[in-house]
């Protein structure tokens, strides 16, 4: 059995090869000789190319019939950086109106079968539950014409999976750098558009934060566009702007949001507090062995100075069984839960000593077991289930964490109710 | 664990060597399942597009991804998943694509005629892994080197590559903003 040349190779395994490909190794490939010089025309290879990509994510032969296949993938090789979840910056509202004034912390972007979904998330108002409510923001697909087109959807109970309808904004999704996303209103992203055009001025305080200062490099390197057509465009783009009342708005990337396993309880996390509200948390382990526990969103407060809910020094967990003053630490205690009927004891399999504030106690001047330590010790006790609770040695109450997005997906959401 | 009581297969190939496997090792090839399930008591299965040299690799390929799957299998029923342990890449996947890979590493020519055992006895895994291979050695050559790798003769024009690569800009560029994304994350 001679060895085949890669042209002997049936035209679908040469496919399948090439499908491994990214688009400028194709064009490598397409200046190799002219029997591959019109390989980049070929909609079955990118169709390949898509599939192979997102194909698991995402089922890019329903994202329209009209598109092709080389403008997919230019776009979801963008869009795909846009999965996860955001945290929004800046004074921003969704609009001007202030009709929709609630301030909703966490944005969450996921692939469904046609298209890329955005939507804010935000905890659930009824006390004592955990479930989060998961309005539509954004919506990035194809229009019937086989355009790539991003739309900001206003109104809350619009099915997020059914194509653009009355109360839609086209808006722009564009990147500041990988980790800063900026959602405009300004006609829609065509992915043959190289030059996006920005709304000049953004409304927002004085930057205290990194974030906001890229931000302001972003725009002001953007060069105004000195053709008169351009001008025009950009007119008619700031009237639909001011006519939607939609503002630019700022997200910054959560960029490690779930826990991994040498980093047990990094991540978002959700909790039902002492006043039995549910809370949105972020973890975050730091580069000398930390980890800090911060809450997500905070109305009002834009960075509400780095004071953390908890914090310590040392990540390493303490194993089971533990000392008796422990267990009587732990079992005194009541969990702050949703419903009555809820658990029985949690088995604790380890536990960690955090401190609720950054000041500095020092144990052995604070003399013995010193009354100002007991003010900002505590415990997280993690549970053989993955989750964790943390308490204060000040109270007597655990509030117990759950994930609030395992695997790509969001947990116990519910609808939108009606305003 | 053979459950099954080992029922064995007995494959032939192209040059008339014969190899004797258990039946759910040859079943990872959809082609030889279609045949085993209907028709009863096929004792011996020649197979006129394979030799000795290829069937006897597929089926190396075929007998670690089955008592990989059975490890897996018999891990799981005795162990209690966590929530925790759900995301983790159990650390017999990272020995398998070791494994793989090492499996891969052949020269150009027993690598295309796996690829074509592969489609032929519809070994979708095996399909994948060899044109990943493939694929892996044109990454990074240029039009030139991928020219020879493919023993195509120089039939065009500096001036007409030049234009293909014209046609092409936007693709060089989409790697730049790709990789800057990289680099941040």
């Amino acid at each position: 059995m001679a060895s085949p040349s890669f042209t002997e190779l049936p035209d679908d395994i040469q496919v399948n090869i090439l499908s491994f490909l990214t688009p400028s190794e194709i064009s490598a490939v397409a200046c190799t000789s002219h029997r591959f010089s019109p390989l980049p025309g070929l909609p079955s290879l990118w169709h390949a190319m898509c599939d192979r990509r997102w194909g698991q994510f995402t089922s890019p032969a329903s994202w329209g019939p009209n598109c092709t296949s080389r403008h997919l993938y230019r776009a979801l090789d963008q869009w795909e950086n846009l999965i996860g979840f955001w945290r929004r910056i800046g004074h921003g509202h969704g609009s001007a109106t202030g009709a929709h004034a609630t301030c909703h912390p966490l944005l969450f972007f996921k692939w469904n079968s046609n298209c890329i979904t955005g939507s804010q998330v935000s905890p659930c108002t009824e006390p004592g539950s955990y479930g989060v409510v998961k309005s539509p923001f954004v919506w990035l697909g194809t229009s019937p014409d086989g355009e790539m087109v991003s739309y900001r959807q206003l109104e809350e109970d619009l099915e997020s999976e059914v194509g653009p309808g009355s109360d839609l904004v086209p808006v722009s999704v564009s990147f500041v750098g990988p980790n800063h996303l900026v959602v405009e209103p300004n006609g829609g992203f065509r992915s043959g558009d190289e030059d996006m055009e920005v709304a000049m001025g953004i409304e927002s305080g004085s930057p205290p934060d990194r974030a906001t200062l890229e931000m302001y490099q972003y725009f002001a390197n953007r060069t105004s566009p000195c053709s008169e057509k351009g001008v025009r465009r950009q007119r008619r783009r700031e009237r639909e702007r001011r006519k939607s009342g939609l503002v630019a708005e700022h997200f910054v990337r959560i960029t490690h949001y779930c826990p991994t396993p040498t980093r047990p309880l990094e991540g978002l996390w959700k909790g039902i507090c002492e006043n039995r509200s549910l809370e949105f948390y972020l973890v975050a382990y730091d580069d000398v062995g930390g980890i800090t526990c911060r809450r997500v969103g905070e109305p009002g407060a834009q960075f509400s100075g780095y004071s953390p809910l908890f914090w310590t020094p040392n990540a390493d967990f303490i194993e089971a069984p533990f000392s008796k003053e422990e267990y009587k630490i732990y079992t005194s205690r009541e969990h702050i839960t949703g419903d009555s009927s809820s658990l029985e004891e949690r088995l604790v399999s380890r536990m960690l000593f955090i401190n609720s504030s950054y000041d500095l106690v020092i144990p052995d001047l604070a003399g013995g077991s010193g009354g100002n330590l007991r003010n900002v010790e505590g415990r997280v006790w993690e549970y053989d289930d993955g989750t964790f609770g943390f308490g204060f040695l000040r109270n007597d109450f655990i509030i117990d964490l759950k994930h609030i997005a395992l695997n790509g997906q969001l947990l116990d959401s519910v609808a939108a109710s009606r305003m | 664990m053979a459950d099954n009581g080992g029922k064995k297969i007995t494959l032939k190939s192209s040059d008339g060597e014969e190899f004797e496997v258990p039946e759910v090792v040859a079943m990872e090839s959809q082609t030889i399942r279609h045949v085993i399930e209907d028709v009863c008591a096929k004792n011996s299965i020649p197979l006129l597009n394979v030799n000795s040299k290829i069937l006897s690799k597929v089926i190396e390929y075929c007998k670690k991804h089955v008592a990989a799957a059975e490890a897996a299998a018999s891990k799981a029923s005795t162990e209690e998943g966590t929530a925790a342990a759900a995301s983790v890449t159990k650390p017999s996947d990272e020995d398998l694509k070791t494994w793989d890979a090492e499996f891969v590493k052949v020269d150009k020519g027993t690598l295309f005629n796996l690829i074509l055992a592969a489609n032929y006895l519809h070994i979708p895994g095996l399909l994948d892994l060899t044109c990943q291979a493939a694929a892996d050695m044109i990454k990074g050559k240029s039009a030139k080197e991928i020219r020879k790798f493919f023993n195509l003769k120089n039939c065009i024009s500096p001036e007409e590559e030049e234009e293909i690569r014209r046609e092409n800009q936007w693709a060089f560029e989409e790697e730049k903003r790709t990789r800057a994304f990289d680099a941040y994350a």
